[in-house]
């Protein structure tokens, strides 16, 4: 939690400052009090006000909905222990989803799963130049389902990023805060990721006779 | 600002990321170009299409559950 307010009253007779009283802070063991502490309370609407975003990410980034509940949860045990580092004021959905991402990040470095580097994927940078001819994909054709597919095909480091901007709308300086990259490589796989998603549903829509092959 | 210019900053236009001369520049822009704005209208579909694709999956019942019961340890 942050630092409580000091009302620093000096009593007459040069008494030392009175501290205001704390709130309660007891990550361990169980609240014995009817009532919940400050901490408890502010803990338990952050997270059912964004459970269902946390949830949502985590099941596009793992694919598994047995998998997402898992990190889900284990983002919530991460939040309560570091409760104390969510600064006031600040977007409690970011710093969420930043304990999400790294929470995502250790599983993988624990699992035995060979995860391919991110200068393999990435290469060089893009010019950020939207120069497909989108006006041949008819949409309408397009279906739900085939988009999804169109998602989760893509490389996890490009998938995390559309999905923190297209489906949360984080800006992308907190989408560099919540994944620890510089805001220009947020927005170059950004860009990466969008475009992969556009040919995936292009050759979808060739496949279909949506989109007449060039 | 032509239509080279424009499409390089179309993404970061429809992020709302893009300072305010160049987005007003970009904004007159796409007023005139029929053809970068058919782009940036079948950005703004997709991006829908992919919200209503991706964006309504709601946590599960036995995860709030579980979730609520964590909460009452602490």
């Amino acid at each position: 939690m942050n630092e409580p307010v000091e009302r620093t009253a000096t009593p007459p007779g040069g008494a030392p400052p009175v501290r205001a009283e704390e709130p309660r802070v007891s990550p361990q063991g169980p609240n014995t009090e009817t009532g919940r502490s400050p901490e408890v309370a502010l803990f338990e609407e952050m997270v059912t006000t964004h459970l269902d975003a946390l949830y949502r990410t985590a099941l596009r980034l793992t694919g598994r909905p047995q998998d997402a509940e898992d990190l889900v949860q284990e983002t919530y045990l991460r939040a309560w222990r570091s409760l104390h580092t969510y600064k006031p004021g600040t977007n409690p959905k970011a710093w969420l989803f930043r304990i999400l991402h790294n929470a995502r990040i250790d599983r993988y470095r624990a699992s035995t799963r060979a995860v391919q580097t991110v200068d393999e994927i990435e290469g060089q940078d893009p010019a950020f130049v939207v120069n497909e001819t989108p006006e041949s994909l008819v949409l309408a054709g397009v279906m739900e389902p085939e988009v999804r597919q169109a998602l989760m095909e893509l490389p996890e480091v490009f998938r995390s990023c559309v999905i923190l901007a297209d489906l949360e709308g984080f800006s992308y300086q907190e989408i560099a805060d919540i994944l620890g990259i510089p805001r220009g490589t947020v927005m170059s796989r950004l860009f990466r990721g969008r475009r992969g998603m556009r040919k995936a549903l292009a050759a979808y829509g060739r496949d279909h006779g949506y989109v007449k092959a060039n | 600002m032509n239509c080279q210019e424009a499409l390089e900053k179309l993404w970061q236009y429809l992020d709302r990321e893009l300072d305010g001369e160049s987005s007003v520049q970009l904004q007159r822009h796409l007023q005139h170009c029929r053809e970068c704005f058919s782009k940036a209208e079948f950005e703004c579909r997709l991006r829908a299409l992919l919200r209503r694709s991706c964006g309504c999956d709601q946590a599960p019942p036995e995860l709030r559950e579980r979730l609520s019961r964590l909460l009452r340890m602490f």
